[in-house]
């Protein structure tokens, strides 16, 4: 579960997030949408992590992020929307790398590797180094990286950029097993119809603040979630 | 030029943030002072130092014959340095995709990269020769308006010949290691053969320098066959003459078009060459080896896969580690050739017992030396750029982060000083102790240079650049922690000689083991607290 508690981030004197508040709940397959430069990727980040934020709190299955980062973050595997990589490795490397840090056995790490490079069609690519990778290629090792220790929590920043249709179907399908396993799936994304699909929640972010937080058909009622978003976009 | 002058701006104003001030968080301004008061530093040392040379060179009439050594060796340290600078500066660089897609020609492309190498060694340049051709003023027998134009002019065009040579070969380096298979490698290595051949050289023109002086009919005719724009100036400040000026000033125009002109011949050619990935066989999943580890063995590895995947880091920083190696295989065969100049260097008279006494010194001195001029984790931290995202995100402490671009530098200069020492022991003879003593010395002096360097990168980070060069070559941070090593090596080398033949080598050596080892631990605990702190709130 992720819970976001009145949670602010400034850059300067620019409002990124304003006193954003919602929560996440286990099993749930959550999109974060909004406009380019509304906060998304900086709340992300603050989930992850990655930028420390001025006021309130995110709490990741009860611990706080700003307490007891390490801990917090063993729970989450998180896919920028950028691939960013060490490119100068072979992908296994940079997998094995990323495991090493989550402390992955052996077998657990093989089994899951094995599965998600099949899964990707990245079987006999794995030893090759990572900056002969397309754009595409790249995205799926770290999705490979990002599902091969088992995390409870998935933190995704615009996931399907740059994927080819087969490989947004598989992610759509491996992110079905995770909410069945009782996982937790947070992404930001501007593909609103994948979203109303997939979701069973969603949160609409509009100059930082949260204009909208609560279940697909919540927020959505008789509308497409495309004309909701439109509309709080006027 | 309108489009230029646009281009520049863009690729300009990353480069420019020395001199960016900042508001923090907080409400205070954030300027970079240090940087510059270092460069002032640096400018009033030698000034101060070039005053005493003209005080001693006056009497003979030789003030000039100062002025143009100086200039030739920052064009020589400018040519060196920019030969390994080029295959990063010039090749493979992040924007290439952006400026190559735009509706200028490529020669203006080319044209902006050289333009940017040009305007940090213009900074260089200024800095070593500004303060000697102020002290000048001081001592010049003849002085007129004119010396303040032609070394006002002097100072942006003396960068301009050394800068075109040092792209040309640097284009032929890459040239050549384009053609290879594990083209890093071959740039590594024939970077490194270069630098070390160009030393070598110097150090061997006794011959030319002989022919030379025969058959120069001046000082001036001297120093203009040695290096053309050295001898122009010291013309021009004798006897200013506007046409000679202008030939020099046409001279360095048409070197510079010639050179880009030469240059975008082949230069995209080459580019397209050192991007070409060298497709390997496929391997079946089955037959990679997949296996966990402990992170921190993790971490170091990767550190020193980007390492050893970055020619200019490489080159920059194992540089002194080869002529570590290369000094103490000299020494140990040519120890009865050195005596004689370790016996009077410059005024500070030891005589051959005290020398032979206190060798083990000499090996501090040398691992001093290596210690201080290989600073490797001043760009560490800025070499991540955004990948800086991954390592945050990760669920490890950032002491074992920081701890492990330690401990990979640490995996770097360890073995290649045993080697050095080693070799020294031998040929020394050296007691048993002083070889423990000496042992630890070569572990504790990197580390306080290995953590400086640290945490000069935490404070002054570069994470958006557009090539490797940019951040191990031309960054602040680079430029302080080398400035911070330089004055730490002249510092303990005054120490040291001051104490030879006065206190017991071996009780200087325990002595040195109890500083180092306390400012090791100081600069740690710095890490573990600021340096934390520092890298949790970098950002990109």
């Amino acid at each position: 579960m992720i819970e976001i508690k009145n949670v602010t981030k400034k850059y300067g004197n620019k409002l990124a997030v304003d006193n954003v508040s919602f929560t996440v709940n286990d099993g749930d397959i959550f999109a974060f949408i909004g406009h380019n430069g509304a906060g998304k990727t900086t709340l992300i980040k603050s989930i992850v992590g990655i930028h420390d934020f001025d006021e309130g709190d995110i709490l990741i299955d009860g611990i706080s992020i700003k307490d007891n980062p390490v801990e917090c973050k063993k729970l989450m595997a998180y896919v920028p929307d950028n691939p960013e990589t060490y490119e100068h490795m072979k992908a296994i490397d940079y997998i094995n790398f990323i495991c090493d840090m989550y402390d992955i056995d052996t077998e657990t790490r093989e089994k899951n590797i094995k599965k998600y490079a099949k899964l990707f069609e990245m079987e006999d690519k794995l030893g090759d180094t990572i900056d002969s990778y397309s754009h595409g290629m790249k995205q799926k090792i770290v999705l490979i990286s990002a599902l091969a220790h088992n995390p409870k929590i998935l933190i995704m920043d615009e996931p399907f950029v740059g994927l080819d249709p087969k490989a947004v179907f598989d992610i759509k399908e491996v992110l079905n097993e995770m909410v069945k396993e009782g996982k937790t799936v947070f992404y930001s994304t501007h593909i609103l119809d994948v979203a109303e699909k997939l979701c069973s929640r969603v949160a609409i972010i509009k100059g930082g603040k949260l204009v909208k937080s609560g279940s697909m058909k919540e927020i959505k009622g008789d509308k497409s979630l495309e004309k909701v978003f439109m509309e709080l976009e006027k | 030029m309108k489009k230029i002058i646009s281009l520049i701006k863009a690729c300009m104003t990353s480069d420019m943030n020395v001199f960016k001030i900042s508001q923090k968080k907080n409400g205070k301004k954030n300027s970079s002072k240090l940087p510059i008061i270092i460069s002032l530093f640096i400018m009033f040392t030698i000034w101060s130092n070039s005053n005493i040379l003209f005080e001693k060179m006056a009497p003979l009439h030789l003030q000039l014959l100062v002025m143009a050594l100086f200039v030739f060796g920052v064009s020589l340290f400018t040519i060196i340095e920019g030969v390994y600078k080029t295959s990063s500066l010039l090749f493979n660089c992040k924007d290439d995709q952006l400026l190559l897609s735009l509706p200028i020609k490529r020669s203006t492309v080319l044209f902006i990269r050289i333009f940017k190498f040009y305007v940090f060694e213009l900074i260089f340049n200024t800095i070593w020769i500004l303060p000697i051709m102020i002290a000048y003023i001081r001592w010049a027998e003849v002085l007129n308006w004119t010396y303040y134009l032609t070394s006002v002019l002097m100072l942006f065009l003396l960068p301009i010949i050394p800068i075109v040579i040092s792209c040309i070969i640097g284009t032929i380096t890459s040239s050549l290691s384009s053609r290879f298979k594990y083209k890093n490698a071959a740039q590594i290595i024939i970077s490194m053969a270069f630098c070390v051949g160009v030393l070598y050289i110097s150090m061997n023109m006794d011959n030319l320098y002989n022919y030379v002086i025969a058959h120069a009919t001046s000082i001036n005719d001297l120093i203009t066959k040695i290096y053309y724009p050295a001898g122009v100036y010291v013309d021009l400040v004798t006897k200013f003459d506007i046409l000679k000026l202008a030939i020099f000033i046409a001279v360095n125009i048409i070197i510079f078009g010639l050179g880009i002109l030469i240059l975008s011949k082949v230069y995209f050619k080459i580019n397209s060459r050192l991007k070409k990935v060298t497709t390997t066989k496929k391997v079946k999943i089955d037959n990679l080896v997949i296996k966990s580890q402990p992170s921190v063995i993790s971490l170091i590895k990767k550190e020193l896969n980007t390492f050893f995947k970055t020619p200019v880091f490489i080159v920059n920083a194992g540089f002194s580690l080869v002529l570590f190696i290369l000094i103490s295989i000299a020494v140990c065969i040519k120890f009865n050739d050195i005596l004689p100049i370790l016996t009077d260097p410059n005024g500070i008279d030891f005589s051959k017992t005290v020398i032979m006494n206190n060798l083990s010194l000499l090996i501090l001195i040398l691992i001093s030396f290596t210690a201080f001029t290989t600073s490797i984790t001043n760009s560490v931290i800025s070499l991540e750029g955004r990948n800086i995202n991954i390592l945050k995100s990760l669920p490890i402490k950032t002491k074992t982060i920081l701890m492990s671009k330690i401990y990979s530098c640490l995996v770097i200069t360890t073995p290649v000083l045993l080697i050095g020492d080693i070799i020294l022991f031998i040929r020394f003879k050296t007691n048993i102790i002083e070889v423990f003593l000496l042992l630890i010395l070569s572990i504790l002096i990197p580390l306080v240079s290995h953590f400086i360097g640290l945490i000069t990168n935490l404070k002054y980070p570069k994470l958006d650049w557009e090539n490797t060069a940019e951040v191990v070559k031309q960054s602040t941070s680079s430029f302080i922690a080398v400035m911070l090593g330089m004055f730490l090596l002249i510092i303990s080398i005054i120490i040291i000689v001051g104490l030879i033949g006065k206190i017991n080598s071996l009780l200087i050596l325990i002595a040195a083991i109890i500083v180092y080892l306390i400012v090791d631990i100081l600069l740690y605990t710095y890490i573990s607290i600021k340096g934390v702190k520092k890298f949790n709130e970098l950002s990109i």
